[in-house]
């Protein structure tokens, strides 16, 4: 019966954890369109006046669009990762987490790192001259990031745990606070 | 020149360039897999379009008011680097004397998309009309 408590000690640890959605697995572009009509449902059911549904599912998109662009294959399907989606009273957090390339790390620390030390001007004028340079892959990857801290209001963390030698698993968190 | 319409679908929005009302319009969700797949050739249409409004202009002294209409749900940040790319197309026709307005809608409880076209109409230095709906 491991099994069966096993699922049982799952279902208690999302019900504390005010855990809504929890995903892992491949993702590609149709399991995320998939999942996002699902939490666009659930959203819909707590829709407020202050639009907060549609803040999260603007951070929870963009979140999912970064853990593609940062996998450590471009194939999805050696890449298993991770959604969450809690509601605590005061906030909501969404915590993405994938597999990533050692070698990757340093480059996007320094980008995560710089993102999370500006001020909401500073992350306008930055999101501004991103729009504005040309499209490469990585650029487009920075802007997601901004976008995303301009939107909760910079309440971005983030944390590597190492897996291998080559690779690392790679945790993206942001909160978005429930104005009352 | 024919409208460009295309149909809305999960993770594209709807383009209804009507070139009969002179509305153009870009309406619903925009998260395509891949954006610039969907973006290019409704840029390229826009870009040809000029021509029509410049032999409209000198053959008949049309000067018909052109709306450009964003009334989007959401747009992730890719597609906001194509939206750019047709603003600054608007501009270019704003510059060269064409007669348009931009309208910018957005659901009255998306502080967040408000924004977006303020920061839009900014960056580009075009003035938008805001709808709130």
């Amino acid at each position: 019966m491991t099994q069966v408590s096993t699922a049982f000690e799952v279902y208690k640890f999302m019900s504390e954890k005010n855990i809504l959605i929890a995903f892992t697995g491949y993702f590609d572009h149709l399991v995320t369109t998939s999942l996002l009509k699902n939490i666009k449902n659930k959203l819909s059911v707590i829709q407020s006046a202050t639009g907060i549904d549609k803040k999260v599912y603007n951070i929870l998109v963009e979140s999912i669009e970064n853990i593609s662009k940062y996998a450590s294959s471009r194939n999805p399907h050696q890449n298993i990762a991770m959604l969450l989606l809690c509601k605590s009273d005061n906030h909501f957090t969404v915590i993405t987490g994938n597999h990533i390339l050692n070698n990757d790390i340093p480059a996007l620390k320094e980008k995560l790192d710089k993102v999370a030390s500006l001020s909401s001007a500073e992350l306008k004028k930055m999101y501004r001259e991103q729009m504005l340079s040309k499209r490469t892959h990585e650029n487009s990857a920075g802007l997601g990031i901004i976008d995303i801290a301009i939107k909760s209001g910079n309440q971005i963390k983030y944390d590597f745990k190492q897996l291998t030698d080559q690779t690392s698993f790679y945790l993206f968190q942001t909160e978005i606070n429930i104005q009352k | 020149m024919d409208s460009l319409i295309i149909e809305a679908t999960e993770d594209s929005p709807k383009i209804t360039f009507d070139t009969v009302s002179n509305r153009f319009m870009i309406s619903g969700e925009s998260r395509p897999e891949n954006a610039g797949k969907f973006y290019t050739p409704v840029i390229n249409w826009i870009v040809k379009y000029e021509e029509v409004l410049y032999s409209r202009k000198q053959d008949t002294n049309d000067d018909s008011v052109l709306v450009f209409i964003f009334k989007l749900d959401y747009f992730n940040s890719t597609s906001a680097k194509y939206i750019m790319d047709v603003l600054l197309i608007i501009k270019k026709f704003v510059d060269q004397g064409y007669n348009i307005n931009i309208e910018w809608h957005y659901d009255k409880r998306d502080d967040d998309m408000l924004d977006a076209g303020n920061e839009f109409s900014d960056t580009v230095d075009l003035k938008f009309d805001f709808i709130e709906y």
